[in-house]
């Protein structure tokens, strides 16, 4: 999947913006505030009309202005154009897919798979499981509709399990426990596939991850992904059995406390690097390269699912890394076809290894000063 | 805008009907003040006798005109076999299809502790008492296939099963006349798994 052009009104900084992009690396190129990442933010609005960093569509429009347009031309099989439109007025986002327009916006997911790297995604490395069982889970999900539907439903489980907990500490009715029961058998269901699942997945993965990892750091350096579930730490092979077990265990304990204890939804996944667990040991360095390793393995996983190029976006991804490592990491870029990276610092740029086929898109002020 | 006081009360109570909001809950009162006062009584007796006549089936928990309810009393009906369902509704909708001769029995709604309702809020027990005192043969159980409806399927099957009674519950697959390219995942992955002989 290629983007071949761009097109912004009133997109934040971005008045009346129209690029025409290579095939291949696009690096755009600015100081802070530019208007650099709000192009990665309008890319990732074609690919999913959801925002990328998370803020209302309200705060997108420019200053003054009363909508924002984004509207791009992929080859996609047969060609593509998408065009969204937001008003202020009426708060409505409207999308067009060949000047049709879409009323669900699920239409468009995993029609235009996109894969990002983004300041955020130190949480992925350092911060808690939370991030780490999102980032799996959305890996999962845009490969298998199935594994969406599962994952939906046990957080329903979820819920209502959590709400008969808290309704059996406070009665202390032990008739609630036969229903008890019958939710735990819907949570052991549901949750077994979904870790079954993310161990195949997260066996699969960790080849991506070595090879990503090995591009940019050589081979001086294994790492590794496992997985930590809460529902047993040795035995993985008869999930549901072992599951039912613990919570028969931990009874007691998830009543006083009114919660959901075991489950896929606690469970974490562990990074390594050499056997070493990179949460606790791992320079800044090595965190940066895995987050970076982990997204590279991401495309490639999804690119080999999917049949399908995802679009890959990259926030500054050179920041805090050695010569060495930008040097790899751009020779590495080479192989993943059309990209798009955010870059400030500019001292870097002979590092880089642009050649001919690639773009350096300068952004001044909401504006493109030149493309060389 | 002050409404006459009757206006806004009518207002007020037919915005509490379901799927009515308040635009079309002034259109009816308004409209209901425009009409013929025959016609205004006569719904207004239908309502009332709706509360007033209706009676709900001892048996089964059906909507009833006597005691027991049009299909319990039918003795065309095959008397050992009861078919659970959600809602009153959920008869009418298996009863269109004239594919069931049996009984049924409304429980009345079903697990979710987050709304509140348990095992002990349905019309379990009075099930339980029923397959023992009709020599059942076979519960059917025809709940929604959601989280909660399944929750509620596997509960019933572990108290009736251990009564030597069969335990069956509706297919799920593709709609009729459906496309299969267009049917979602689950849906075809379950038609599949539930698949049968021909």
């Amino acid at each position: 999947m290629i983007l071949q052009t761009l097109e912004l009104k009133n997109f934040r900084l971005h008045k009346n913006t129209f690029i025409k992009f290579s095939r291949n690396l696009n690096y755009i190129v600015g100081g802070n505030g530019q208007g650099k990442t709000s192009l990665l933010e309008a890319i990732y609005y074609l690919c999913t009309s959801k925002n990328l960093l998370q803020s209302p569509d309200s705060e997108v429009v420019n200053f003054d202005e009363k909508f924002f347009e984004i509207s791009g031309d992929f080859i996609n099989g047969s060609g593509n154009k998408i065009r969204i439109l937001y008003s202020l007025e009426t708060g409505k986002k409207n999308i067009f897919l060949n000047e049709k327009q879409i009323y669900k916006s699920s239409e468009i997911i995993g029609k235009f798979p996109v894969v990002t790297l983004t300041q955020t995604d130190h949480f992925i490395t350092q911060g808690s499981p939370l991030y780490r069982r999102k980032l799996i889970d959305s890996i999962i999900s845009q490969a298998s509709q199935t594994y969406l539907k599962t994952l939906m439903e046990y957080n329903r489980i979820l819920k209502q399990r959590s709400s008969l907990l808290t309704k059996i500490r406070e009665t202390g009715y032990p008739v609630y426990e036969e229903e008890l029961e019958v939710w735990n058998a819907s949570l052991v269901k549901k949750g077994s596939e979904i870790i079954e699942k993310r161990l195949e997945f997260i066996n699969e993965f960790n080849g991506y991850v070595k090879n990503s990892y090995n591009e940019i750091m050589g081979e001086k350096e294994i790492p590794a992904l496992s997985y930590k579930s809460t529902v047993s730490t040795i035995d993985l092979q008869n999930i549901a059995s072992v599951f039912n077990e613990n919570l028969q265990k931990r009874k007691r304990e998830e009543i006083a406390r009114g919660y959901n204890l075991i489950g896929p939804h606690r469970d974490d996944v562990i990074f390594k690097i050499n056997g070493y667990d990179l949460k606790k040991y791992g320079s800044q360095g090595q965190n940066k390269t895995f987050q970076i390793s982990l997204k590279f393995a991401q495309f490639f996983y999804l690119k080999d699912k999917l049949n399908k190029t995802p679009i890959f976006l990259l926030d500054d991804v050179f920041g805090e890394l050695d010569s060495e490592r930008i040097e790899k990491i751009s020779f590495y870029l080479k192989k993943i076809g059309q990209a798009f990276i955010t870059l400030t610092d500019f001292t870097n740029v002979e590092n880089l290894n642009k050649d001919e086929n690639d773009l350096m898109i300068h952004i001044s002020k909401g504006e493109v000063k030149n493309v060389s | 805008m002050i409404l006459a006081e009757p206006l806004q009360v009518a207002i007020d109570e037919l915005s509490k009907l379901p799927s009515i909001g308040r635009k079309t809950a002034q259109r009816l009162a308004l409209h209901l003040l425009k009409s013929d006062p025959v016609d205004v009584e006569n719904l207004a007796n239908a309502i009332l006798d709706l509360k007033r006549k209706i009676k709900i089936c001892k048996r089964c928990f059906n909507i009833a005109v006597d005691e027991y309810c049009e299909i319990c009393k039918s003795e065309k009906r095959d008397q050992q076999t009861i078919c659970v369902v959600e809602e009153v509704s959920d008869i009418v909708a298996i009863e269109k299809t004239n594919e069931y001769n049996g009984l049924y029995h409304v429980l009345g709604g079903v697990l979710s502790p987050l709304a509140g309702t348990g095992a002990d809020s349905l019309h379990i027990k009075e099930l339980l008492t029923r397959i023992h005192e009709e020599n059942t043969t076979e519960v059917i159980l025809a709940l929604n296939p959601d989280t909660e409806g399944e929750a509620t399927s596997l509960y019933l099957a572990k108290l009736i099963k251990p009564l030597g009674v069969k335990v069956t519950r509706i297919a799920r697959g593709l709609p009729m006349g459906g496309d299969l390219e267009f049917a979602d995942e689950a849906t075809i992955g379950r038609a599949v798994l539930s698949r049968i002989k021909l």
